[in-house]
């Protein structure tokens, strides 16, 4: 198989900006004999490469698939504009960084789409490859486009463009796919048996296997599989405990968004915040225990040479070893001129202590903090309740240990918000001010980040509309004006970027032909800078008469079937209607850890859950 | 830890991929792979330590260097063979070493120091050797080169120090030498502009680094 014309890429390459972005070449990168090899992957993350080569995902996809010797997994990212514009000029297709072979002549594609924002570049990344965009226009001569992700808890809106998609957690069953890919090839199946087959694989979605209907006010009626074997829903994969993690992890030679060795020291969330879409679809919990991370922390040290370690979770200090991790972590590497960084930690007095551990290797700069809403009220409807009293020590404490800087995440635009709850938002963004300048006078510098809230599919808030951008925007606008000449620093959304997103991840199949016009109108790249694909979007919603406010504004009905109900979270939506019942009366669940309140994961994966009470599941 | 660090001087190849690699992440680059060898680097003292490593020059994107050089320190002896098999390992593929030195601490720094670069620039095939010739005359001729470098004019003749065409049909080689200090730095690739040659159509090579003489 030809590679790419090497001499004419070189020639490009002096007219691009950051090059280093498309060579490959770092150091722990896999390169196979390519013919020596039966099945070649190409994991493509369709965002620039400082984004996603941090990736952790990519990486454990990187490593699982170059174990065996007959798999060679490369990779390929969105070119930026400049490149893209000199490979259509010069008509070289899209390559992978280590071999440089065309993408076009991979077996299969697989596509991370963790967040909606890159399905045009998705469709970019295909057409700059040569490949059809339409599944239903690609035949055996095509690769096969396979899509995973957090993204794809909804695959509707891709449902057009992708063969399969992997649902979950992709570790188990990468594997499976592609052996059961490999034996179907061999036996000459054609792309329909393929894929007929290739659906019966547990966590595997073929969207075009299925048939969807409307009623006239344009909601599902039905989503059918077109024959008997073809499961009537796709349950999501998990593992049962966390797996090996890579620690021969690439090392970037140019500088990418999280420079730093990246370590998943836990899996999953039990604090239930029902605006929550992570922590719904990475259910159960897993930790991994404080050895492991230990020593994957100096294999991954002496592989790489980083200087950074990120420990990761959703919610850190939930790891029942935080301590001892944090102690442990000091103990051994505080001499190596390293830093840790500890993100997601809850808002006590404790996570402030954690940090304490650490002292002199963690990353410099401020102490961050994510209450999300302000007033109690508001705190009890999206079951995130914070004390008080517990809020102002934990501020109190990191000022007095010695932090001057603090960043506080909150959230607008949540249901049943007034502007009281606004309001509130800025009232405790003055009280830390005034908190921070009692102990440590005007050099405390106080930073509030606020997002606009989504209801996300296969969370308790999925049936609520989204605010309008007149709403977000008077919100943003009574926050603008009452933290002027406070000295607090304000960050934000435009409402436009929220609209977005809001319909690419609620809409349902009937979205794929207007991201497809969006594209060809030339929207990519959709979450940078001040969103000037907007007038695209709209354009290609009237032309193919389609409504957005369907999908973005609308109430949907408890009883309704919602695009996304055929793929299962392990969490029943009789358990999400509760929690929002639950919400609306302001009853807020505790840990779950402490006490269960059958979401439905139990049942969905009595399987995998381990005997071994060496394994932590938190489930009671 | 004794207080006397010991340095050391390190030639090295840039080579294919990592021709596309600016000096900055080069920096790091070094960085991460002296860490992987697991010496006993020398740090800064105070708040935030770095590294203590010093490139002689940067090498301008797209360039192959054949013969760089970088001084970083230890804080101990070790045998230069050690040395040279864990940097083997550690570095990537694409940089290769050439060359390891003990050098006195009390010496000038490589920047400090360095006078001139020499470079080999691969000319496109189809270029005429008689026509190259004469326009490099014609251009040398000339009182000044003057050239635009953001928002300075820099004399591009007074940094050229010699020049040699050589040709093995269908090859054809320019050799040139330039200053290369600090505050007057020749770019062949803006001589190969003033010839009207695309440099993105060549591939140069800095073979050598000249530094001032030791007393």
């Amino acid at each position: 198989m030809q590679t790419i014309n090497l001499h004419q890429l070189e020639k490009i390459l002096y007219h691009v900006e950051k090059p280093g972005r498309y060579v490959g070449g770092e150091h722990n990168q896999i390169l196979k004999d390519w013919d020596l090899v039966r099945t070649h992957v190409c994991l493509v993350f369709p965002d620039i490469y400082d984004i996603g080569q941090p990736n952790l995902g990519l990486a454990i996809l990187y490593d699982i698939l170059n174990q065996p010797p007959d798999i060679l997994a490369e990779r390929a990212f969105a070119p930026w504009h400049d490149l893209e514009a000199q490979l259509r000029e010069n008509n070289i297709p899209l390559f992978s960084l280590e071999s440089k072979h065309p993408l076009a002549q991979f077996d299969i594609i697989g596509l991370s789409l963790p967040y909606e924002s890159l399905y045009t570049n998705a469709l970019n990344v295909l057409d700059l490859a040569g490949i059809p965009l339409l599944a239903s226009e690609r035949g055996s001569e095509h690769p096969l486009i396979i899509a995973g992700g957090q993204a794809c808890f909804n695959p509707e809106p891709m449902a057009d463009f992708i063969d399969a998609f992997v649902i979950g957690e992709g570790e188990e069953v990468t594997l499976e796919f592609i052996h059961a890919f490999e034996a179907l090839k061999q036996s000459g199946a054609d792309r329909k048996a393929l894929l007929q087959s290739l659906s019966t694989i547990p966590g595997v979605y073929v969207p075009s296997l299925y048939d969807v209907s409307y009623a006239q006010d344009d909601t599902i009626t039905e989503v059918t599989p077109s024959n008997a074997s073809v499961p009537a829903f796709v349950t999501k994969r998990i593992v049962s405990e966390l797996p090996t993690h890579p620690t021969r992890l690439i090392v970037p030679n140019i500088e990418t968004v999280h420079d730093r060795l990246s370590i998943e020291i836990m899996r999953g969330c039990t604090r239930g915040c029902r605006f929550c879409h992570a922590g719904i679809v990475s259910r159960p919990v897993r930790e991994r225990p404080v050895s492991e991370i230990l020593q994957i922390i100096e294999d991954g040290l002496a592989a790489t040479g980083y200087e950074e370690i990120g420990l990761l979770s959703l919610s850190s200090s939930d790891h029942t070893q935080i301590l001892e991790l944090t102690k442990s972590v000091y103990e051994k590497f505080h001499d190596r001129k390293i830093s840790v960084s500890l993100p997601s930690l809850r808002i006590a007095s404790f996570s402030v202590a954690l940090m304490d551990e650490l002292r002199d290797i963690r990353p410099g700069g401020g102490f961050t903090l994510a209450p999300e809403a302000a007033s109690p009220r508001m705190q009890a409807i999206i079951n995130k309740p914070l004390d008080d009293a517990v809020f102002e020590e934990t501020v109190r404490t990191i000022f007095e240990h010695g932090w001057l800087s603090l960043k506080l995440y909150y959230m607008i635009g949540l249901p049943g918000e007034t502007m009281e709850d606004v309001q509130a938002i800025l009232d405790a963004g003055k009280r830390v001010q005034a908190i921070g300048r009692q102990i440590r006078g005007n050099r405390v510098r106080i930073h509030l980040s606020v997002g606009n809230f989504i209801p996300k599919p296969h969370t308790p808030f999925q049936w609520y509309p989204l605010n309008s951008n007149d709403e977000l925007q008077a919100k943003l606008d009574l926050l603008k004006t009452g933290l002027h000449r406070t000295g607090i620093k304000l960050s934000y959304n435009i409402p436009d970027n929220t609209l977005l997103e809001a319909w690419l991840s609620r809409g349902d199949r009937r979205l794929g032909q207007v991201i497809q016009r969006a594209w060809q109108l030339g929207a990519k790249f959709d979450a940078w800078g001040e969103n000037d694909n907007m007038p695209l979007w709209r354009q290609a919603f009237t032309a193919i008469g389609v409504d957005s406010d369907f999908y973005a504004y609308r109430e949907r009905g408890l009883e309704e079937i919602l695009p996304w109900d055929h793929i299962h979270t392990g969490v029943t939506k009789a358990f999400l209607r509760r929690d929002l019942e639950w919400s609306k009366l302001g009853k807020t669940r505790r840990d779950c850890r402490e006490q269960c309140y059958a979401c439905g994961i139990l049942d969905a994966f009595a399987d995998k859950r381990p005997v071994s009470p060496l394994v932590y599941w938190g489930c009671p | 830890m004794s207080n006397e660090s010991i340095r050391i001087r390190m030639t090295y190849a840039k080579l294919g991929n990592l021709r596309f690699i600016g000096h900055l992440d080069l920096q790091r680059l070094f960085e991460r792979a002296l860490r992987r060898t697991n010496l006993p680097l020398r740090y800064t003292q105070g708040f935030s330590p770095h590294m203590r490593i010093n490139l002689a020059s940067a090498l301008p994107l797209g360039f192959v260097g054949q013969a760089e050089q970088m001084d970083f320190w230890l804080d101990q002896v070790i045998p230069l063979n050690e040395i040279s098999s864990r940097l083997r390992t550690s570095l990537p593929a694409e940089l290769i070493l050439k060359d390891l030195q003990v050098i006195d601490n009390k010496q000038p720094s490589l920047q400090a120091s360095l006078l001139s670069s020499e470079y080999e620039i691969l000319l496109p095939a189809d270029i005429d050797l008689q026509i190259l010739k004469d326009r490099i005359g014609t251009l040398l001729a000339q009182d000044t080169l003057p050239v635009q470098r953001r928002k300075k004019t820099v004399d591009l003749k007074n940094l050229i120090l010699d020049w040699q065409l050589l040709s093995v049909s269908p090859i054809t080689i320019l050799k040139i030498s330039m200053k290369s200090s600090p505050l007057e730095n020749g770019r062949p690739d803006e001589f190969l502009v003033l010839l009207g040659i695309d440099p993105a159509d060549c591939l140069v090579t800095r073979t050598k680094l000249i530094f001032e003489e030791e007393e």
